[in-house]
């Protein structure tokens, strides 16, 4: 009785009906699951019910996707080391002669940080716990060590391991490690960007840098670093392993939480209360994202029995669109879903009608992959919802907005970023091809 | 009661804690295995059971901690009785998928049992087994949006919710916590 729905009116009746049920405030992983039901009631009398089941069952029980919980308990386990106050201390020395000075240490030290973890908040406010109170003491500008330190803290999401990553990996059906590997030079890039935006701001503003922390013999600077050295061989171990191809991404995680346990009980932080707290908050970090993409795969089958993500390819496709003009069209979409929601949650919801249409165009999943995964980053440091600004907002003691006016120039440097990689899509994935070099170049 | 079932939430997610260590331990023994030619017989099927189970098992416990998102905006700005309808609102619509959910679960489960599915390894192990955690994680999660249900109705606020942090160790211990990625 409903076949006389034409695509255009289900569409747009969908669209509605997730809108209204995830503003309702229900939450997303239910939300996902409503509208893929009402999606298979219109459309199809297959038995919505053990669909329902079936792709709830197939998607949490996978090989690939324990990773998951794997990365998200190492980053727990290195949260509750001491690991912030070795790096300020470490780092500080030798970015001392560039313009801006410290303000380097937000890039670098998250920039380390998220090596070792797959968070945006929990790098930022790693870093941020000892940097930002450091740099107030030295009178640093306040807004620009706020921006940098939000900007940075997102590179958690683009450097290896990284979560989202990993549920794109899943959503997309493409290779995790591929896409960590994809993440590893545009992470350099934009700690570049960032560097290099410090730098020119500190040269046309010369009176807002406060002067240098006085010099030390190069024995002195290897004496503050010498913490920093177990760490650097953590992301070492993690990284060469995964590059030289001994561990399977899954594996790679399994020795990353070694890793992270022998640092935590060489720095006498590990106990049997924080390691109960870290399995824990792994535990349930994993569940509620297991849940979204349980409800994420149902819901991709359903539109699937729908037609429209076929057809809506299929009429792009039918454009004639621009390369670029696709790309800018779902950089306008992206950034506008980023101030509203969460970046896992932008992935999944929009995962179904977008990798099929980009996929037609002739992208590369696993650089779509790294795309979307700046778009995340973004999305951490727009108003009104953006983690990272909350968690900036909180130790600071000022309002969103004016973190976010802080955080803007760096917003800004995410999108050139965007912009280069779509003008040199190699820089992703250069990595990747030569790791596994049957992999198809990028048409 | 209420001891009663706090400490079910509680306990399924230590369950789901242990899961996670399962499923670490089987992959370090079978990475560490394979320099030695020692393997554990389907090794990855077992890790993807415990990986099922720790993401069910702790679904109530997530819940109920507050941890599952939605999209706030709307709900943050309103206060008093809307809020209170609002909040109720979301949780019956909650409640009727998860009923429904619970239904399909119990039929996939038991659907499995009946055919007789096993697993295509080199252990042939009835797949019912590993797919208890999946029927139990989702009742207990049912039973949990009920309870919530229920906390609400007589007016009291969401349990699931929390004040915001007011301190740096608070935010810090929230972020820690698994407050959002």
């Amino acid at each position: 009785m409903f076949a006389a729905l034409d695509l255009p009116t289900l569409s747009i009746l969908l669209l509605i009906a997730l809108c209204g049920i995830l503003a309702s405030g229900v939450w997303i992983a239910i939300g996902l699951g409503i509208v893929g039901l009402i999606a298979m009631v219109l459309t199809t009398s297959v038995p919505i019910g053990s669909v329902l089941a079936g792709k709830t069952w197939d998607s949490a029980a996978s090989w690939q996707i324990a990773a998951l919980p794997l990365f998200i308990w190492m980053g727990e386990i290195l949260f509750r080391t001491k690991m912030s106050e070795e790096m300020f201390r470490g780092l500080a020395p030798w970015l001392q002669w560039l313009p801006g000075r410290l303000m380097h240490v937000n890039i670098v030290g998250c920039g380390i940080f998220a090596t070792m973890s797959g968070s945006s908040a929990a790098t930022c406010a790693t870093i941020g716990k000892i940097a930002l109170p450091e740099l107030e003491k030295r009178g640093y500008d306040r807004d620009m060590s706020l921006g940098s330190l939000a900007g940075a803290g997102t590179l958690g999401l683009l450097i290896p391991p990284s979560i989202p990553m990993v549920v794109y990996a899943v959503t997309a059906n493409v290779s995790v490690l591929k896409v960590f590997l994809g993440g590893f030079l545009p992470g350099a890039l934009v700690m570049a960007l960032y560097s290099g935006y410090i730098i020119i701001w500190s040269l046309l503003n010369p009176a807002k840098t406060p002067p240098r922390d006085p010099p030390l013999s190069f024995m002195g600077k290897m004496e503050q670093s010498r913490k920093l050295i177990p760490c650097l061989m953590l992301i070492s171990l993690v990284f060469f392993s995964l590059v030289l191809g001994f561990a399977t991404a899954t594996e790679c995680a399994a020795w990353g939480v070694i890793g992270a346990l022998l640092l935590a009980a060489w720095s006498g932080t590990l106990s049997w209360e924080s390691f109960k707290e870290s399995v824990m908050s792994a535990t349930r970090l994993t569940c509620m994202i297991m849940l979204i993409l349980a409800a994420a795969a149902f819901c991709t089958a359903a539109m699937a029995y729908t037609g429209i993500p076929k057809a809506l390819a299929e009429w792009v496709d039918g454009q004639n669109l621009q390369r670029h003009t696709l790309v800018l069209a779902l950089t306008v979409m992206y950034i506008i879903l980023g101030c509203l929601i969460d970046g896992i949650s932008m992935i999944v919801l929009t995962a179904v009608i977008v990798l099929p249409m980009v996929e037609r165009a002739g992208f590369d999943l696993i650089w779509f992959g790294v795309y979307l995964i700046i778009h995340v980053e973004m999305a951490q440091i727009t108003p009104p919802v953006g983690f990272n600004l909350f968690v900036l907002q909180n130790m600071s003691g000022r309002d969103t907005f004016s973190v976010a006016k802080a955080a803007f120039p760096f917003f800004i440097l995410l999108n050139v970023a965007v912009v280069i990689i779509t003008a040199f899509p190699e820089i992703v994935m250069v990595v990747p091809n030569w790791v596994f070099p049957e992999t198809p170049r990028l048409k | 009661m209420r001891a009663a079932l706090d400490k079910l939430y509680l306990w399924s997610g230590y369950l789901a804690g242990l899961n996670l260590f399962i499923t670490f331990a089987i992959m370090i023994i079978m990475s560490v295995g394979r320099g030695f030619a020692l393997n554990i017989p389907d090794g990855t099927y077992f890790a993807s059971w415990s990986m099922a189970a720790l993401a069910f098992l702790g679904m109530g416990h997530t819940f109920k901690r507050g941890e599952m998102i939605r999209v706030g905006l709307l709900m943050e700005k309103l206060k008093g009785t809307p809020k209170q309808v609002a909040e109720l609102l979301a949780l019956s619509v909650a409640l009727i998928f998860m009923l429904y959910f619970t239904w399909h679960a119990f039929d996939y489960v038991r659907t499995s049992l009946r055919l007789h599915d096993m697993s295509d390894g080199i252990l042939p192990i009835p797949l019912w087994i590993p797919q208890l955690s999946f029927l139990i994680g989702v009742v207990i999660l049912t039973i949990a949006v009920l309870d919530e249900w229920i906390h609400v109705a007589r007016g009291n606020p969401p349990s699931f919710e929390k004040p915001p942090p007011k301190t740096t160790e608070e935010l810090l211990a929230r972020v820690a916590e698994g407050g959002g990625v």
